[in-house]
């Protein structure tokens, strides 16, 4: 069921290294952004070349990075640190200025990190803890023009305002179309996997933003034409997983690989690094304080706490999300140390078995020793699932009967 | 198998303590020194045996240096912090709790007790007495392992207070600490609690990372001070006008103020004047308030007579070791077993957190919540790693240190992830010699061997 447009993408993203070697030697400038709110647009429109630096699943970098940060730094982030200290990723070697933001405390620490040991040059954005107040929004717009300004020096101008319209509507117009793709994977007799298009949001990480429009909009042609009115529905058979929890960067596959090797169909996620960042981004004013205000809007971070589990954003998107994708359990993957998601990873548990979703938690890291201990939990389940779903569709027979 | 007999308070200095001031309380009330003296002898030996537990693994060991009275008095704080704020919350007084290292102006101001997840977990233990070091321990365990189970093994041991809370072995009426000072997991563990069957009502004070030279960060603290004061009030009924808190600010700055000067006072003597335990314990006191301001400001005051008679006379504490090798000690919420450290010929000449909140009071004229958000975000601990890591510096040589240890709790990750940074450059800045040390026993003092074991290897080095 192979969408062409996707081996297109697939060597383009192997060309793209060299593209941004001969980019930075006709003088452009490369900026790697770490983080969950930084706001792209603005690093586009003051002409650098965005690249989101997010890598994970090599355990060797861990181990490399708990050096500079510790045996308690976040998987990820002891990842991260790692690979700048080995300095080997094509990524990561052209990067000329880093932005990180500090939405997770842990990434602001690999900022400071990464700036002290291996001398990059570091812009940081805060971000407020109590992000649905009026002074936190009004504190983070003061933080999104300091962050504007500190990339305009390094940019040498100032940011236009025509050109930050042009990069917003862009970045709007590949949001749209992602979402437009999304629903593909998850309909029957789909053309195109979850996975696939898992890769393909990651693609957009690296690739350059206008290329990377017209792949999509040709990956979204080329669905409209094999398969007319997508539904979101089963297929005979499927145990439908919805995956959660902290992210699975461009290196891990290990969690989703498992999933679909004991049977399991992914047909959803709401993670950082796949649709859940794209979603629900409304930039109502063409400013950096706008642009960066409609990052904050969206459903929150985990790590940024909020105090009533009732009207709890990231909570009820999760549940409406699982009921558009008609998934029928979640596998909630927790990274060590990550503890934004850990900590509520029980508590999720608990909300979403009120309305009969199971959820199994996988606490893990990049090692692969815990590799068959996970598939024989991730089998157990999407067993559950499948028997519950039989059970279910009998006794609906016989209802109907 | 030799059994240590418990810690007690030689008879033949009743007579010189008793001659000494007694303490005043916030409420007007007093104890006399005769008073106290009944306490740490009788009372408190009988309801908190595990206090008086001889044992070098006790972390939380008196001091043995009997003849520093102001000593017996501190100890006399802590250990009457249960009763003391059980009395006041039955009258009405609210329990916050807060973070440690930060300001506690506003909460005691606001007519409210601030108590840090240190604290909590000390009232929760005590709240079962008679209890021997083994059997408090164990108490304390098992709030901690409920804790985990309810939510993470990757917590680190501040768990337990949240867990405390919980299980309402200790009453709470607020939980609002300020984030994230120093501490990643503190956010998380207050956002638990609104999955719990009890209904505390919750505030977070946003405190915001990487604030150097942002006048709005200090702008948008001031303005959640003020909500967090209404919610305080509101508990405790007091009426706050900007009159009250600088009542609150100039009594919080004078502790302040006597700390510093005691600092200065003890590392500029030929001979340390106090063991680490008292040294340590008087930064606490200014920081910590233990419930009371009054009383602490006013045992304060009484430590830096004491201390400045020692340096007069070149009175060297009891316990410090002849040629002590001078520690200062880096890093949140864990620390270097003194006894331990002093018998392996070492002293702690300071610790950049307790002394950071110290090192800034807050402006007396004004506007009340500016001055304390702009005190708070004038934290050196609080700063960029690399600043806060060149104050850390500049007091290790003027505490004239001959060396660093960063300590962290196992499941820290915000500061254990700038361990290996802070050393590094205050090794280059100061040019002593520094490790970091993580600290995995979570509260079993029978487990210490290995971190122990480190330390001690380290005070050899130096
Ligand atoms: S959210 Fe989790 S994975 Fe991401 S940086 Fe924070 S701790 Fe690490
Ligand atoms: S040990 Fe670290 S994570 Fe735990 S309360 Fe202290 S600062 Fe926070």
């Amino acid at each position: 069921m192979s969408v062409k447009t996707l081996d297109v993408i697939r060597k383009r993203l192997e060309e793209r290294p060299d593209e941004l070697r001969r980019a930075r030697e006709n003088g452009l400038k490369v900026v790697g952004w770490v983080g969950y709110n930084v706001p792209e647009e603005i690093i586009h429109a003051l002409g650098f070349i965005p690249v989101r630096i997010a890598i994970g699943g090599d355990d060797r970098l861990v181990e490399i990075g708990a050096r500079y940060a510790s045996s308690k730094t976040c998987v990820f982030i002891r990842e991260i640190v790692g690979a700048f200290a080995e300095n080997q990723d094509p990524y990561i070697q052209q990067t000329d200025i880093l932005a990180f933001d500090a939405t997770c405390l842990q990434n602001y620490r690999a900022a400071e990190v990464i700036e002290y040991f291996f001398k990059k040059d570091v812009v940081v954005l805060a971000v407020p803890r109590n992000f649905h107040l009026d002074e936190a929004k009004e504190y983070f717009a003061h933080e999104a023009n300091e962050f504007t300004r500190l990339l305009e020096e390094r940019a040498g101008a100032p940011l236009d305002s025509a050109r930050l319209a042009e990069s917003v509507a862009l970045y709007n117009d590949i949001r749209k179309t992602l979402k437009s793709i999304y629903t593909f994977q998850a309909s029957k007799d789909n053309v195109i996997s979850w996975e696939e298009v898992y890769d393909l949001i990651q693609a957009g990480d690296l690739l350059d933003k206008r290329e990377y429009l017209s792949l999509l909009t040709q990956t979204l042609d080329e669905l409209k034409e094999r398969q007319h009115h997508p539904v979101i529905a089963s297929d005979d058979g499927d145990c439908r997983i919805f995956l959660s929890g902290s992210l699975i960067p461009r290196g891990d596959r290990k969690l989703i690989g498992i999933i679909r090797s004991v049977g399991g169909r992914i047909v959803g996620d709401d993670l950082w690094s796949g649709i859940l960042p794209h979603l629900d981004l409304d930039i109502k004013e063409i400013s950096p304080a706008g642009v960066a205000l409609g990052y904050l809007n969206r459903t929150p971070h985990a790590a940024l706490p909020y105090l009533d589990l009732e009207s709890d954003r990231r909570l009820k998107k999760l549940q409406e999300r699982l009921s558009e994708f008609k998934a029928q359990g979640v596998i909630y993957h927790t990274l060590r140390y990550c503890d934004p998601f850990t900590f509520k990873a029980k508590e999720t548990k608990n909300v979403l078995a009120k309305s009969g979703i199971p959820l199994l938690e996988i606490h893990t890291e990049y090692a692969g020793s815990d590799y068959e201990a996970m598939k024989t939990r991730v089998e157990a389940f999407v067993e559950m699932i499948k028997i519950k779903s039989e059970i279910a569709e009998e006794q609906g027979v016989l209802v109907d009967a | 198998m030799a059994i240590t007999s418990p810690f007690s308070y030689p008879e033949e200095i009743k007579d010189k303590f008793i001659a000494t001031p007694g303490l005043k309380f916030k409420d007007g009330s007093t104890v006399s020194s005769a008073e106290i003296w009944e306490f740490m002898t009788k009372e408190a030996p009988r309801r908190f045996p595990y206090a008086f537990d001889a044992g070098a693994n006790n972390m939380g060991r008196f001091s043995d240096d009997v003849h520093f009275l102001s000593g017996i008095k501190r100890g006399y704080l802590t250990l009457t912090l249960k009763d003391r704020v059980m009395k006041q919350h039955a009258a009405g007084t609210p329990t916050v709790l807060v973070q440690g290292g930060q300001a506690m102006d506003a909460y005691y101001a606001a007519g409210g007790i601030p108590v840090r997840p240190g604290l909590v977990m000390q009232w929760a233990r005590n709240m079962e007495e008679g209890l021997s070091l083994r059997q408090s321990e164990t108490l304390g365990l098992n709030i901690l392992e409920s804790g985990r189970r309810k939510i993470s093994i990757d917590a680190c041991n501040q768990i337990a207070a949240h867990a405390a809370i919980d299980n309402k072995v200790v009453p709470i009426d607020l939980i609002a600490p300020f984030l994230c000072l120093r501490c990643s997991d503190m956010s998380f563990l207050v956002e638990t609690h609104r999955n719990r069957v009890h209904d505390i009502p919750r505030y977070l004070v946003d405190y915001p990372v990487d604030h150097e030279n942002k006048p709005w960060a200090a702008e948008y603290i001031a303005v959640e001070l003020r909500e967090l004061i209404d919610k305080i009030a509101a508990l405790s009924g007091r009426k706050i006008t900007d009159e009250v808190l600088f009542d609150e600010i100039k009594l919080e700055n004078r502790g302040r103020r006597i700390a510093t000067e005691i600092a200065d006072l003890w590392w500029g003597a030929e001979n340390p004047p106090t063991n680490s335990t008292d040294f340590f314990g008087i930064a606490f006191l200014a920081n910590d308030f233990v419930g009371d301001p009054v009383a602490a400001v006013d045992l304060l005051e009484q430590s830096k007579k004491e201390i400045e008679e020692r340096i007069q006379n070149n009175v060297k504490g009891f316990g410090v070791p002849d040629h002590a090798k001078r520690l200062f000690i880096c890093g949140s919420c864990v620390g270097p077993n003194a006894h331990h450290a002093q018998t392996a010929g070492a002293i702690f000449v300071g610790r950049d957190d307790s002394w950071s909140c110290i090192s800034v009071p807050v402006q007396e004229e004004g506007d009340p919540y500016l001055n304390i958000a702009k005190s708070m975000l004038a934290y050196p601990y609080e700063q960029r790693t690399e600043k806060r890591a060149e104050w850390t510096a500049d007091m290790v040589k003027r505490s004239r240190a001959d060396g660093v240890i960063f300590m962290y709790q196992w499941g820290c990750n915000y500061q254990s992830g700038v361990a290996r940074m802070i050393s590094d450059i205050v090794k280059e800045r100061a040019g002593v010699v520094t490790t970091f040390v993580e600290v995995g026993e979570l509260g079993r003092s029978e487990a210490t061997e290995q971190s122990t074991n480190r330390v001690e290897a380290f005070i050899e080095m130096v």
